[in-house]
């Protein structure tokens, strides 16, 4: 190691050359230093002294939302504030005694605000009031000598045009929080500040990067008092440097129909529920209602206390999204699945007949049916069209739980649908490995019974019925639910356009699939249909009616019979889903009315309405022919009614007049 | 034993200390000048804790230029391999942790690995170029270990985020090359490929983005809206100081919190704005003496290792003050690195401490162990 003294030598060289580049390095330092300080000196000397350069945010539009038909949904309008830079505040007290004189604020709460920012960089611009009257605008414009520091600037708010009505798809926008300032800035590498508006929920805050655009900056230069003065071009030392134009946000165009969401909407009234209607061959989302909902205008312009805690104590809980983000058991809409499995694993044929009422034993426990009489035997149709308990309680005595698990997942259940909205529940859908593992006990053949018809652990959501039966309607193309149909630029040029996207087609015996959308036609289209007398006219639909234990009933009889004597939160929820029209499917519709006891009578005229407005506006002359052919049936039903009453009629009459001949 | 110590504080090498001192004695009052209009008090008081850093730098410098340099050349792969495995916690804890990726608590100490690697990188590539058949000069493929020596901590740097310092351990990695004389031929043709690569990759290798992220790399006003305005701002402040400068505690741009991070990467503006041209000629003269008495010691030590040693040492300063001042005169992008005794900030002084107490055991194995 030592002696090394000739090799140190012989780096000498290259020692010495280092040294020359770091004095030329300080030499290009001090050189640049007095390029700045004496040959341009004078000019930011002047600048520093006089004026102040200010960098002004032109806050980019936010995108607009359009519903499929590119009506306007969501729209920006302007509004002023009134705000204060610290920097430039002079006479403090008295300005803010001026001030809140004419804003009509206390002093005190307007110290508040400023105390709230006062961790903030003094040249930033703090809001006082917000959405000011022109009056007082024209007051602070006159009085803008005495008020330094005060000025009036122009903010853009979101006007929601439809109010409440799609409220969760659409979402809101609200001002950043101090808790998600970290997370965001983490998120987008963009620097939030207090002020800032994001997408809070929905799609506002799913599409919130797309919507957002880019905010433009201009340099600004403004005088001791913070008033705004042109540039002065001559000498000006920036003219190098480019205002940055602002990137207006991107506008969208949703798959939602206007007109759907408000029927919809009103038909749910003031019931708590969920309605989603799916276009079959894409997946595209048409309705999605959740009530009761919110006006999220209120929240662009800065939500009050009390309209945020009258929505927070509200026990119907009204800033849940009920279509995506609560499950729920589906009932008897479940039914179709488990006799697609028992179709596909050979428990039954398609003409097999089992007993469809009374009550079903097995083991100790007997189940009973929601129609406690009757012997007839069925086939799977008609067990699907009176939902036959005790059917589905016979084939699911020997089904395996994990076989109907299986199939019930092929058409999405247990998974969340990857709709492009927030906080998306996967809903559940039992096997035998899932109970061993979250329970600990083993599964029971009993369990595999409730399951059958959609009760116990199954839960799941609307969309995910919507998207189910979808499925059916299409023998087996299951679509990912697609909200947004187009991107857009303020010059009409398309971003980006969705395409379908098919997660999977489900593989299944055609003779299958013919049973079970049989059985779904005649729940809607044959007399003694749990839909029957719900379905209107002129849609055609194939469905299934459903009803959700809320909490386990004692017997079936209770589940169904006292539903309307119960206090309202023990009332069972009512779910329809139906597809129409039947022949050439077009149109999936599930509507899940909370507490509404059945699905036949408080979900059905929903789906009904629903899909109505649907074939009215799209299809108008299919419409006009299914409401000739139901007609038809109808009259025909009519006339058998009649012609049975009038046998019987004919009958006593006959019976009467024996007796009398006696 | 008093003759004794007296012999030791004579043959001691104040140099470095005494170059650290000066400079931090204007460090010190430019920091106090800067932040002592500031609304809060936690930022008017941040001198205070600026001098218990100095204090703890000083003292932590003394201990080390008492190790014999021999020591450095026998644990280099130590504290290389020690910090690339912290490099890797930080990157495995960070994720737990969010924001504080940089960090690692270790019972109640912060300890920011990616300051330390800047010595440790030092410390092996000596170790490594001294073992390698010395008298030769070097060609490409001598360099390429190396240079994998020095990328595996700075991808895991620039994997924090903090592209800084990732970049400085290649910039001290090329100034150690350059040092031990790889052929001009060689430099040449590294400068070509690299610069190809470069042009290859932009067009070809990246997204439209990333390519807007490097044209504003190359020109900083083109980001007219982020690091753009601190630029614009710092150089009014530079400017506006003219000659002589307005005086001490004299910035407006400063008290009028016009320059965010005016206490950090933001110093030499201030000082610039205070004290002008002047004031910098006198900082930057200072800044040269001390580089130049370590490219002096490199050619006045005993052994390789310790020449090449302080030549690395060198390069972290070196690079530290020329990015800091090109980035604030509006040169560079910004990419906050901090100005070395005059910026703010406990650990960069830690390791600017730590470097110098390496230069003075360089220099101390001369002539006292």
């Amino acid at each position: 190691m030592y002696g090394d003294d000739e090799l140190i030598k012989v780096h000498k060289s290259r020692g010495i050359q280092i040294a020359y580049i770091v004095l030329g390095c300080f030499g290009i330092i001090l050189l640049r230093l007095w390029y700045l300080q004496i040959f341009q000196g004078d000019v930011y000397h002047r600048f520093s002294i006089q004026n102040r350069l200010r960098k002004e945010i032109n806050r980019a539009p936010r995108g607009m939302i359009y519903s499929r038909n590119n009506i306007l949904m969501v729209d920006n309008t302007p509004r002023l504030d009134a705000v204060l830079t610290r920097q430039f505040l002079l006479n403090k007290n008295e300005t803010i005694e001026r001030l809140s004189k004419i804003l009509n604020i206390e002093v005190e709460e307007i110290n508040k605000t400023i105390n709230r920012y006062s961790f903030q960089a003094k040249y930033r611009p703090i809001i006082i009031k917000k959405n000011i009257s022109f009056e007082e605008v024209a007051r602070i414009e006159t009085e803008n000598a005495f008020l330094p520091g005060v000025s009036v600037e122009t903010f853009i708010s979101r006007d929601y045009i439809d109010k409440n009505v799609g409220a969760h798809v659409l979402g809101y926008i609200s001002e950043i929080s101090q808790s998600q300032l970290p997370k965001y800035k983490n998120r987008d590498k963009y620097d939030y500040k207090l002020g800032d508006f994001i997408g809070q929920f929905g799609l506002e805050e799913r599409m919130d990067k797309t919507l957002r655009g880019e905010n433009g900056f201009d340099f600004v230069e403004v005088d001791a008092l913070g008033r705004k003065r042109k540039y002065v071009n001559t000498d000006n030392i920036f003219k190098g440097i480019p205002d940055l134009g602002v990137e207006p946000g991107k506008n969208l165009q949703l798959t939602l129909d206007r007109d759907m969401q408000e029927v919809a909407y009103n038909a749910l009234g003031e019931q708590s529920g969920s309605v989603v209607a799916l276009d079959v061959s894409n997946g595209e989302v048409l309705t999605m209602i959740s009530t009761p909902a919110f006006d999220p205008s209120r929240f662009s312009r800065g939500v009050s206390q009390e309209y945020w805690s009258s929505l927070i104590n509200n026990e119907e809980k009204p800033m849940i999204d009920r279509s995506i983000q609560e499950h729920f058991p589906p009932g008897s809409t479940f039914k179709p699945f488990t006799a697609i499995t028992a179709l596909e694993k050979g428990l039954i044929e398609s003409d097999s007949k089992i007993r469809c009422h009374g009550s079903f034993k097995l083991g100790r426990k007997t189940y009973y049916s929601w129609k406690r009489y009757g012997k007839e035997k069925v086939d799977i149709t008609d067990a699907l069209k009176h939902s036959c308990n005790v059917f589905f309680y016979d084939i699911a005595s020997r089904m395996d739980i994990d076989d109907l698990a299986t199939y019930a997942k092929k058409f999405g259940f247990g998974n969340r649908t990857g709709v492009n909205l927030q906080r998306e529940v996967s809903g559940l859908i039992p096997t035998k490995e899932w109970k061993l593992k979250s329970n600990g006990v083993p599964w029971q053949q009993g369990e595999t019974l409730s399951c059958s018809i959609g009760q116990s652990y199954v839960l799941v959501s609307t969309l995910q019925l919507a998207n189910a039966y979808a499925a059916i309607a299409t023998r087996g193309k299951l679509y990912k639910p697609t909200l947004v149909k187009k991107i857009f630029d303020n010059d009409g040029k398309i971003i980006k356009e969705s395409k379908p996207e098919l997660l999977s087609e489900i593989q299944l015996k055609e003779s299958t699939w013919d049973a079970v959308q049989a059985g779904l036609y005649k729940v809607a289209n044959e007399p003694g249909g749990t839909a029957w007398w719900r379905r209107g006219y002129g849609n055609q639909m194939s469905g299934k009616t459903g009803t959700s234990q809320v909490i386990a009933a004692k017997s079936e009889q209770d589940l169904y019979s006292k539903c309307d004597e119960r206090e309202y939160q023990y009332r069972h929820h009512g779910v329809f889903v139906a597809y129409a029209p039947a022949y050439d499917p077009k149109i999936a519709v599930a509507a899940l009315v909370e507490h509404g006891c059945a699905g036949s009578r408080a979900a059905a005229p929903i789906v009904e309405k629903v899909i109505n407005t649907y074939m009215k506006k799209y299809h108008p002359s299919e419409y006009e022919k299914n409401v000739e052919k139901e007609r038809e049936q109808m009259n025909r039903y009519w006339a058998q009614v009649r012609a049975k009453k009038n046998a019987e009629a004919k009958k006593n009459n006959e019976q009467e007049t024996e007796e009398e001949g006696d | 034993m008093r003759q004794q110590i007296f012999n030791f504080f004579k043959r001691y090498d104040f140099s470095f200390i005494g170059s650290m001192t000066a400079i931090f004695f204007i460090g010190i009052l430019n920091l106090y000048s800067a932040t002592h209009a500031h609304t809060s008090l936690s930022m008017q008081n941040l001198y205070q804790s600026q001098l218990v850093w100095f204090f703890v730098a000083i003292l932590v410098a003394f201990i080390i230029s008492l190790v014999p340099a021999k020591n450095w050349f026998r644990f280099s792969y130590f504290f290389y391999g020690v910090n690339i495995i912290l490099l890797i916690l930080v990157l495995v804890m960070g994720h737990k942790g969010m924001g504080a990726q940089r960090w690692l608590v270790i019972g109640g100490f912060r300890l920011q690995p990616s300051e330390l690697m800047k010595v440790s990188i030092v410390l092996a590539l000596a170790r490594y170029f001294t073992r390698m058949n010395p008298e030769k000069r070097l060609n490409l493929k001598d360099i390429i270990l190396p240079f994998i020596i020095t990328l595996v901590p700075a991808v895991l740097i620039i994997m924090q985020p903090d592209l800084g310092t990732g970049l400085i351990l290649i910039l001290i990695f090329c100034v150690i090359v350059f040092f031990k004389r790889l052929k001009w031929k060689s430099i040449i043709s590294l400068g070509l490929i690299g610069l190809m690569s470069g042009l290859v990759m932009y067009n070809f290798g990246l997204k439209e983005y990333q390519r807007k992220r490097i044209r504003t790399f190359i020109n900083p006003y083109e980001d007219a809206k982020g690091s753009g305005y601190n630029a614009i701002q710092s150089q009014i402040a530079i400017g506006s100081g003219r000659f002589f400068g307005k005086g001490f505690k004299n910035s407006s741009q400063a008290s009028l919190n016009y320059l965010p991070e005016n206490h950090t990467d933001f110093v030499f503006s201030i000082f610039n704005e205070e004290h002008g041209l002047f004031g910098s000629i006198v900082l930057i003269a200072l800044y040269s003496v001390l580089m130049l008495r370590f490219i002096w010691l490199s050619g006045s030590v005993l052994r390789i290792y310790d020449s090449i040693m302080a030549i690395g040492v060198m390069s972290i300063f070196f690079w530290h003050t020329f990015i800091n001042m090109c980035m604030v005169m509006g040169l560079m992008p910004i990419v906050g690195l901090p100005l070395p005794f005059m910026s703010y900030g406990g650990s960069s002084m830690l390791t600017f401490g730590i470097c110098i107490g390496l230069a003075t055991s360089l220099s101390n194995s001369r002539n006292i162990f």
